[in-house]
């Protein structure tokens, strides 16, 4: 009779700390998706890049039509390149209304695409790793961005996920800087 | 103990890139002993904001409006190229 009631008990401890890890992982990995780590990718313009981008986004349920001219339009009047050291940097994104689902999607450019620098709006930033943003909650997602952004200034970190030859790999990498 | 200064990050979408730069700054000025209040708006509320600070740090292109506050540019606080000097101009600002 003890043996169930023992059973029972490690049932429950096991079910409530997968359950506790999902939640962890949830908050990480609600946003990266192995099917948004794109390698080798290549546009011919920003506008391509981006329209391409977010129609993958749009494909996978995770953005309304509306997101692609959204992104477009907001990189026209507040760019996002940055002109970081290693690799440099852009992250487009657009305002919550336009997204179903939040997610990142990153894409790492074989050849760079030239965006207008964030600030500024003036310096051109030839940028070869992409990180586009479908936040539908900013204050629940802001710390993960934080954390995302805190690897711009850190030129190993960002040479490290550009030179990174599987999506695994990518994957691995900005959950570690992400958790 | 100097008056505290109130500064002001503003971006695009009040997404995320002004809440990260103000965190920053917040972190960098209690090292240095700044008394200051850092808050992060989207660039719609700017306008109804930016009477009632001290120092602005922009992260948009400033072309558009002079608001006719110290400013300073939030960049630097998001890549780390050139973050020092920026800082100074910051501490230079709440000096006065």
């Amino acid at each position: 009779m003890h043996y169930i009631g023992i059973i029972l008990a490690l049932t429950y401890i096991h079910i409530e700390h997968l359950v506790k890890e999902q939640i962890v992982m949830d908050e990480n990995e609600v946003l990266l998706h192995e099917d948004l780590i794109l390698l080798n990718y290549e546009a011919e313009s920003k506008e391509e890049l981006l329209e391409n981008l977010s129609k993958i986004l749009k494909e996978k349920g995770y953005v309304k039509d509306s997101f692609s001219e959204g992104v477009l339009q907001r990189e026209i009047i507040y760019p996002t390149g940055l002109n970081t050291a290693g690799v440099k940097v852009a992250i487009p994104h657009t305002d919550a209304i336009h997204v179903e689902k939040p997610a990142i999607l990153v894409a790492l450019l074989n050849k760079p695409v030239s965006f207008k620098e964030m600030g500024s709006g003036v310096k051109d930033v030839e940028a070869k790793l992409i990180f586009m943003l479908a936040i539908k909650n900013p204050s629940r997602q802001v710390q993960t961005l934080g954390k995302l952004m805190s690897i711009f200034s850190e030129k190993d970190k960002l040479l490290s996920i550009y030179n990174s030859t599987t999506t695994k790999e990518v994957i691995d990498k900005l959950s570690k800087i992400l958790s | 103990m100097s008056k505290m200064k109130r500064i002001i990050v503003a971006c695009g979408s009040g997404v995320a890139t002004s809440q990260t730069v103000a965190s920053k700054i917040e972190s960098m000025c209690e090292d240095e002993g700044l008394n200051v209040n850092v808050d992060a708006v989207d660039i719609k509320s700017l306008e109804s904001f930016i009477d009632q600070c001290d120092i602005y740090v922009s992260i948009v292109p400033t072309g558009l409006k002079d608001w006719g506050k110290p400013t300073i540019s939030g960049i630097p606080f998001l890549t780390g190229i050139g973050i020092d000097e920026e800082f100074d101009k910051l501490k230079e600002m709440c000096q006065k």
